[in-house]
């Protein structure tokens, strides 16, 4: 274990090592209160411009906050975040948020519901026209374009959300436990192709799971969350090489990195303050 | 990713799960298996009109037969067109006032929780308050013209309407208008895509309920401010104990009633086929 690098939550961390150039995304003493309730105080990370961060922590230590924080859907009493070189006090452009929950419109089809952000951003008809099925076929739902959600099951769902997502071309991505709602073949299934479609399109990422798995075959760096109010634990350096593949899951250093992330959070279960759920 | 030999359903529009290929007899006798006790039950209750209206004096009830028969003379009359098309007009412009000001009014106030808050005790006054109790008032206020008549139809007919989309609009989950937010939606936008798509089944309910309530008001207003329309041929037959004139006039607008209430709820089901 001794051998893994680990840096301090004070240290904004590694991201030119997996990014080669300035931070897309820069977090600095971000503080969150929902009335007399402190969710999270003094988060500092950056994420590289092709860098993906996985941030793992129990289950309601603000996650899905944070992610709210960043994407500028909610205010934050304390620090900034900034992407590129503008404070978010608001949703940005170049932006794409995939949720926890979805968030597919059902009265749209799923043509419908992916050229809705390119429709918001203001595209012109003919390139909705043109990346729609583009974005379609490359999550894999060709032949789907006028199923309405509730025809289809939660994989499709959520890879419908994820061409949404894609389709507005975004430069940062901010994933929200994408893939917590559907079975485990299928999850592992959506992992190997996010990994596929994030080599073809690096972007900045920010992904957030229940899953240490998943956190060490996706994620550059690690950030384990932990307290209450939470708070950046621990960030770990996942120096798995890149493209990931299945054979990632077979190798003994995907297994030590694993462990370490478990012990991380053991070591805070320990402490009884949350129950963790893997 | 769908692997080899994967066929992707036909999507959107609702199957007609074979039934053209079964041909016409299969057609008959499921209409027939689903819709025998309807049809029993109006069979029962046009030989029961037919009996009674029969057995009594023609100055109370007519029988069904007569009732048709009248209305069939009516359809030839002009002046009877003429009063028709009169109340008509009466009804669609109320109505569709209600509907105009109703359902954008209910999405407002859906956004808007202060607005809402501070309307509600006069909307739900408004709503308990029986209308009709409101005409003298109207009268004295505004006269015999067109206008108050019109008014009082939208009266009778906008609560539903605005009830109704106040809450569907309600029930909006907030992650969709959060997602909207994340995308970046404007307001108009937000509305357009996201509050009145999923709204609009809400706003047929409200829609369904009002049909009755505009009839009620036309009726209303033609009996209680100037005599027009259908409400002054059916004071007229009345007064000339032209019972079956009455009845058939009150037969027609309760069948005008059904008949919208039928579309109304084909429209919504329309709407709502996003739904499971
Ligand atoms: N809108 C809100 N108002 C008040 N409290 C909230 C609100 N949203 C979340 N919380 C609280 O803030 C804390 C963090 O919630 P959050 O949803 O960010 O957790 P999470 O880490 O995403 O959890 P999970 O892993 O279950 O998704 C929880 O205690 C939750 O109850
Ligand atoms: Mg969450």
């Amino acid at each position: 274990m001794t051998s893994l690098q680990t840096t301090a939550a004070s240290n904004p961390g590694t991201a030119a090592a997996a990014s080669g150039s300035e931070p897309r995304i820069r977090v600095k003493g971000l503080g969150k209160h929902y009335g007399s309730l402190e969710v999270f105080r003094n988060i500092d990370f950056n994420v590289g411009e092709r860098e993906i961060v996985a941030i793992v922590g129990p289950s309601g230590c603000g996650k899905t906050t944070l992610l709210r924080c960043i994407d500028g859907l909610i205010p934050f009493d304390s620090g900034e975040v900034l992407v590129g070189n503008q404070r978010v006090t608001e949703p940005i452009a170049g932006v794409a948020m995939v949720f926890q929950h979805f968030g597919l419109f059902p009265w749209k089809t799923v043509s419908e519901n992916v050229a809705y952000g390119l429709r918001m951003a203001g595209a012109p008809k003919a390139e909705i026209e043109r990346r729609v099925p583009e974005f379609i076929k490359l999550v894999g739902l060709a032949g789907f374009e006028q199923a309405y959600p509730y025809q289809m099951s939660g994989g499709m769902q959520q890879r419908c959300g994820l061409a949404r997502a894609l389709a507005v071309g975004p430069n940062v991505l901010l994933m929200d436990e994408p893939f917590a709602a559907v079975d485990a073949q299928t999850r592992e299934i959506l992992q190997f192709e996010l990994l596929r479609i994030w080599e073809e399109r690096p972007t900045a990422m920010i992904f957030v799971t229940h899953s240490i798995e998943e956190a060490v075959l996706l994620g550059h760096r690690v950030i384990v969350l932990k307290g209450r109010p939470s708070g950046i634990h621990e960030i770990i350096d996942i120096d798995l090489p890149h493209p990931r593949t299945r054979d990632t899951l077979r190798k003994p250093r995907f297994a030590e990195l694993r462990e370490r992330v478990w012990s991380t959070l053991m070591r805070e279960a320990r402490e009884a303050e949350f129950v963790l759920e893997r | 990713m769908p692997g080899p030999g994967f066929r992707a359903p036909a999507f959107g529009r609702p199957r007609n799960d074979g039934l053209c290929q079964r041909g016409l007899p299969h057609l008959l006798t499921t209409y027939l298996r689903r819709h025998t006790p309807f049809w029993i039950s109006i069979l029962a209750g046009i030989a029961i009109w037919e009996i009674a209206g029969r057995s009594t004096s023609a100055a109370f009830m007519v029988p069904f037969s007569e009732t048709v028969r009248q209305l069939w003379l009516f359809m030839w009359s002009r002046e009877f067109i003429e009063q028709f098309l009169d109340s008509a007009e009466l009804f669609l412009t109320g109505f569709v006032l209600a509907l105009v000001v109703g359902a954008p009014l209910g999405l407002l106030f859906a956004r808007v929780r202060a607005l809402r808050v501070g309307v509600e005790p006069y909307i739900m006054i408004l709503y308990a308050t029986p209308m009709v109790a409101l005409i003298p008032f109207i009268l004295s206020m505004m006269g015999f013209g067109f206008a108050p008549k019109v008014l009082v139809v939208f009266l009778f007919a906008v609560f539903p309407v605005l009830y109704n989309t106040v809450e569907g609009a309600r029930s909006i989950k907030p992650e969709l208008i959060e997602v909207a937010k994340s995308y970046r939606s404007s307001e108009w936008a937000l509305w357009r895509e996201v509050m009145l798509p999923y709204t609009l089944p809400f706003i047929m309910t409200g829609v369904r309920q009002s049909i009755g309530r505009a009839l009620v008001g036309m009726i209303a207003a033609e009996f209680f401010l100037s005599a027009t329309g259908l409400g002054q041929l059916i004071m007229g037959a009345s007064q000339n104990f032209d019972t079956a004139g009455v009845f058939a006039s009150i037969f027609l607008i309760g069948l005008i009633g059904v008949g919208l209430m039928r579309l109304g709820l084909k429209i919504e089901q329309h709407f709502a086929r996003w739904r499971q």
